[in-house]
């Protein structure tokens, strides 16, 4: 049986944890402009990007980004993974098809239609005129980061959401409502605290990509707004300094590492009890 | 005063009809069971009156007042639910203290009317427990507290002892008998085990395909059951076909069979319970050849082939000596009945039986 496990492991090995570990001893080197880095031990790069205002402020714009974006896509995949979960035969097949579709189409390709949707001569702008509202600042905006990034990881939250909220059996909830119980606070007494495992994957899951998001803030961002991955992007191809933008994409993963755990056993404490 | 009226009640899926109307009261502190094979109605009946299903026509009552309209929540009724269908993530105490909770009942009458409840369904000291730690004789009681603990106006059962062994079945259900008629609460239950029905139910509707088939005693259904279906339905009974030739003259395989009752002449079935059928040496009304005797510690069931078609006969096992005690297959013996025995029922069309 553990042989089966082999290819997999190899594989993660290989792609995944030596990349790491490589990337790891390189933000621990010093950045040479001639020699690309030189070898040492220093935490110095660690020490740069957290005493600089700069980057400061990008960790907090990625922070508010992903923060945001979670936040949204819980509160708007909630309800349609409700739906999808309680949904049976043909119809549940089509629904989740049109849940995953969206996956189809590429990031890239996802923000160009934002793009021709929000820009200054895009569709909403050209509405907003024909109105005699006139045309408002859509693109470039973190409104706009925070919309296109919600639309790549709806499905997502809504498929982790469904498979959980499918395991609460239909009468847990009927006995509620008999039991005296609005729809509301049926929600909020039986199905919220059942499908928190849900919640809990979905919105770690979540988090995770907006922390990550790369396309998505680069064309709907602009030059002026800056996350965390596009920043640790022009550290190793615009300025070549690869110890820097190692340890810049360090402080990433530990970020979203550590919040993602907290926020997990916060809810956990919080409704589990 | 809480008692439930359900007039005229019917539900169609599409073409199907689950339900079709049903008319029945359940008086005060009266038990009614809904009885029938699956897919015959009883469940959406009940659903109907819990308010999870909105009838296609008819009406439900609680109390005179009409419900039909009033959601799941705004009906005065608790319902024990088949799985029981407690909230895994609360303790026994929270599940039961949850209907109390939603009536808007203060904390320190809550706390009493749990620990009360819980007292009543021999669960004092589980207060705290969650419900996964429970056996499922006991999360069962926690459903009875947790539906009695708000004194319904009407008491709903589906099927509530489907998951037990059978050993605690018998036991919860003479319990749950107990409680219900200590408490007087109006109750509706629905089961397809006859002996279930038959042993708790003050009254049983039998069910068929949508309609009521009978309603009655277990007493008057057991012994005077209305047509085929409800005398094979509850018990076993041998039915007999044959013709009725005039008043008290019922032939079947060419002889005249003891019977009783009204019914017009022409083709007839005879319904007689094999505990009342005598097993005699000769002299009998109908000969008879044993296919098998079977031996079933306090009863013997004797198997035969006649000319009205297979009886099946059941007596007390016979003591050692008793002639009927040395009986084996082969044997030629003559069954007789008494005449109020043999009930006279129409036939019913093909496909009708259970």
């Amino acid at each position: 049986m553990a042989a089966l496990v082999v290819p997999a492991l190899l594989l993660v090995l290989l792609m995944m944890v030596a990349p790491m570990a490589l990337l790891f001893r390189y933000s621990l080197n010093i950045y040479s402009a001639t020699d690309l880095m030189i070898e040492a031990v220093t935490l110095q790069n660690y020490v740069a990007a957290v005493a600089d205002p700069y980057y400061r402020e990008v960790l907090a714009t990625t922070l508010r980004t992903a923060f945001l974006a979670t936040v949204i896509a819980l509160a708007a995949g909630f309800p349609a993974a409700y739906v999808l979960a309680r949904m049976q035969g043909r119809w549940k097949s089509i629904l989740t098809l049109i849940t995953v579709f969206p996956l189809m189409v590429g990031n890239v390709v996802r923000a160009a239609g934002w793009m021709a949707l929000l820009g200054n001569t895009g569709v909403v702008n050209t509405a907003l005129k024909a109105v005699g509202i006139g045309s408002v600042q859509l693109m470039y905006t973190p409104g706009a980061v925070v919309a296109g990034i919600v639309t790549v990881v709806l499905p997502y939250m809504i498929l982790t959401l469904a498979a959980v909220i499918e395991g609460i059996p239909r009468n847990v909830e009927e006995a509620a409502l008999n039991m005296g119980a609005g729809p509301l606070t049926m929600f909020r007494r039986v199905i919220l605290p059942l499908s928190l495992p849900g919640v809990i994957a979905g919105s770690a899951l979540v988090f995770i990509l907006c922390m990550n998001a790369y396309a998505t803030p680069v064309l709907l961002g602009g030059s002026r707004f800056k996350m965390m991955a596009p920043a640790v992007y022009d550290q190793f191809v615009r300025t070549t300094n690869w110890p820097f933008g190692a340890a810049l994409a360090f402080i990433l993963l530990l970020v979203t590492l550590g919040l993602t755990m907290a926020g997990s056993a916060l809810l956990q404490r919080r409704y589990a009890r | 005063m809480t008692n439930l009226v359900i007039d005229g009640l019917r539900r169609t899926y599409g073409a199907t009809v689950a339900v079709d109307r049903v008319d029945l009261e359940v008086a005060q502190g009266e038990l009614v069971a809904l009885l029938g094979p699956s897919g015959c109605g009883k469940t959406t009946t009940l659903r109907m009156v819990a308010g999870f299903v909105q009838p296609t026509a008819g009406r439900v009552l609680i109390g005179g007042t009409d419900v039909t309209q009033a959601p799941p929540y705004g009906r005065d009724t608790a319902m024990v639910f088949q799985g029981y269908a407690l909230f895994p993530h609360m303790t026994v105490a929270e599940n039961v203290g949850f209907g109390l909770e939603m009536r808007k009942i203060a904390r320190p009458e809550r706390e009493t009317r749990i620990t009360e409840a819980l007292r009543l369904v021999r669960l004092d000291g589980y207060a705290e427990r969650r419900i996964s730690q429970l056996s499922g004789g006991q999360q069962q009681r926690v459903a009875l507290a947790r539906a009695l603990v708000v004194n319904p106006g009407v008491f709903l059962l589906d099927e509530p002892l489907s998951n037990l062994d059978a050993r605690l079945r018998a036991e919860v259900r003479v319990e749950i008998r107990a409680l219900q008629q200590r408490l007087g609460l109006t109750t509706l239950f629905v089961t397809h085990d006859q002996e279930e029905a038959l042993t708790m139910a003050d009254r049983l509707v039998v069910m068929d395909r949508g309609r009521v088939r009978q309603i009655g005693s277990p007493e008057e259904l057991y012994e005077r059951p209305a047509d085929i279906f409800v005398a094979s339905f509850l018990g076993r009974c041998n039915i007999l076909s044959g013709v009725l030739e005039a008043p008290g003259s019922f032939r079947a395989g060419g002889l005249l069979l003891p019977s009783a009752g009204e019914r017009p002449r022409g083709p007839a079935a005879l319904a007689v319970r094999p505990e009342r059928i005598d097993i005699r040496p000769d002299g009998g009304c109908l000969p008879g050849r044993l296919t098998m005797v079977t031996y079933l510690g306090g009863m013997t069931e004797f198997h035969l082939e006649t000319p009205a078609g297979p009886v099946l006969v059941t007596k007390p096992t016979p003591a050692q000596g008793d002639p009927l005690r040395a009986l084996v297959a082969g044997d030629t013996v003559h069954l007789d009945w008494h005449n109020s025995f043999g009930r006279l029922l129409g036939i019913e069309p093909e496909g009708d039986l259970p």
